[in-house]
């Protein structure tokens, strides 16, 4: 196999100054971990999608400290996708969530187990 | 310990800070503020992995747009504060069990990932705006179309959801009649009994 891995050292120059890239992934790793416990752990359903929000971003300095060690554009390319869809998905969540809170008032997302409004 | 790693410390802190407050803090408009402080911290992190562009956008489109967008939100919803109890007994120690699980999973791929050695790049145009669209704009034109469709239907999505009339008709019911006064051609001794009372009764329709 001619695509056989060369392991290099997973470090990145930074203005003369060398940083390991796995600073940058247990960043975002621990932020994501963070955004599951907020999503696990909270009832407010606003909250809910902030949380998901945060494990978003977090993904993202993945894609982009794994782009900028392989020195390849394409995982920045994706978190600009990413960033994409997360916007969309915070409007449209956004909107269903004030329609909901138009009918009754939700403290508890297990508040809303039933399918009719 | 060099100006790089300095910014990495201070920056990475204050995302794991803001994290924190994200899920904890009791007050929605808090949760908001302390994700506006992670987008703000990740945005540095872009900028020291030369990824430029992506910092303009987290800058712009997250702690921008996105997040302006939560505190219409929040704002409009009011201040609501969580019970302190909850519904499902241990859910705190389910997701305690899950999330300790999931991060021994990240912690030992992280540990072992093998780094591949780098493509030979050019890092001095490396995340420029000039890179990035051409990238964009050459191998990945279908995507970047596809994305500008997706936030077609989210916005429309958005709009149908939020517009003020309710459909709160039940479901068989007809709709009501237009508003527009039909005139009236013939004198009202002529016109046959059944029409008059249906018309009226649309008219009580209206009205309720």
């Amino acid at each position: 196999m001619h695509l056989a891995l060369r392991l290099a050292s997973g470090e990145i120059r930074i203005g003369g100054e060398t940083l390991q890239v796995s600073n940058f992934l247990i960043l975002g790793a621990v932020l994501f971990v963070m955004g599951a416990i907020g999503v696990l752990i909270r009832r407010n359903p606003l909250v809910i999608l902030i949380c998901i929000e945060l494990m978003l971003n977090a993904v993202n300095l993945t894609l982009v400290a794994f782009a900028r060690q392989l020195q390849n554009l394409e995982g920045q390319l994706f978190a600009l996708m990413t960033m994409t869809v997360a916007a969309a998905e915070a409007v449209v969540g956004l909107a269903i969530l004030v329609d909901i809170f138009r009918v009754r008032q939700v403290d508890d997302v297990d508040e809303l187990s039933d399918l009719r409004g | 310990m060099g100006l790089a790693s300095l910014v990495f410390w201070v920056f990475a802190i204050a995302a794991v800070l803001g994290g924190f407050g994200v899920i904890l803090f009791r007050t929605p408009i808090k949760n908001v503020l302390s994700l506006v402080l992670v987008m703000l911290s990740l945005a540095v992190q872009f900028l020291l992995l030369s990824a430029q562009f992506v910092f303009a956008v987290q800058l712009i489109v997250y702690a921008g747009a996105v997040m302006v967008l939560f505190l219409f939100v929040v704002a409009l919803l009011g201040p609501s504060q969580e019970r302190a109890h909850y519904r499902l007994p241990w859910q705190g120690f389910l997701a305690a069990i899950a999330v300790a699980g999931f991060a021994g999973f990240l912690y030992s791929m992280l540990k072992s990932v093998p780094f591949r050695q780098p493509d030979p790049a050019d890092l001095s145009v490396f995340g420029t705006v000039q890179a990035i669209g051409a990238g964009l704009f050459t191998s990945y034109l279908y995507p970047f179309e596809l994305t500008s469709i997706m936030l077609l239907v989210a916005a429309v999505g958005a709009i149908y959801l939020s517009r003020r009339e309710p459909s709160a008709m039940p479901p068989g019911a007809a709709p009501p009649p237009p508003e527009v006064e039909t005139p009236e051609p013939e004198p009202a001794e002529t016109r046959p009994a059944g029409g008059g009372r249906r018309l009226s009764r649309a008219r009580q329709e209206v009205k309720s």
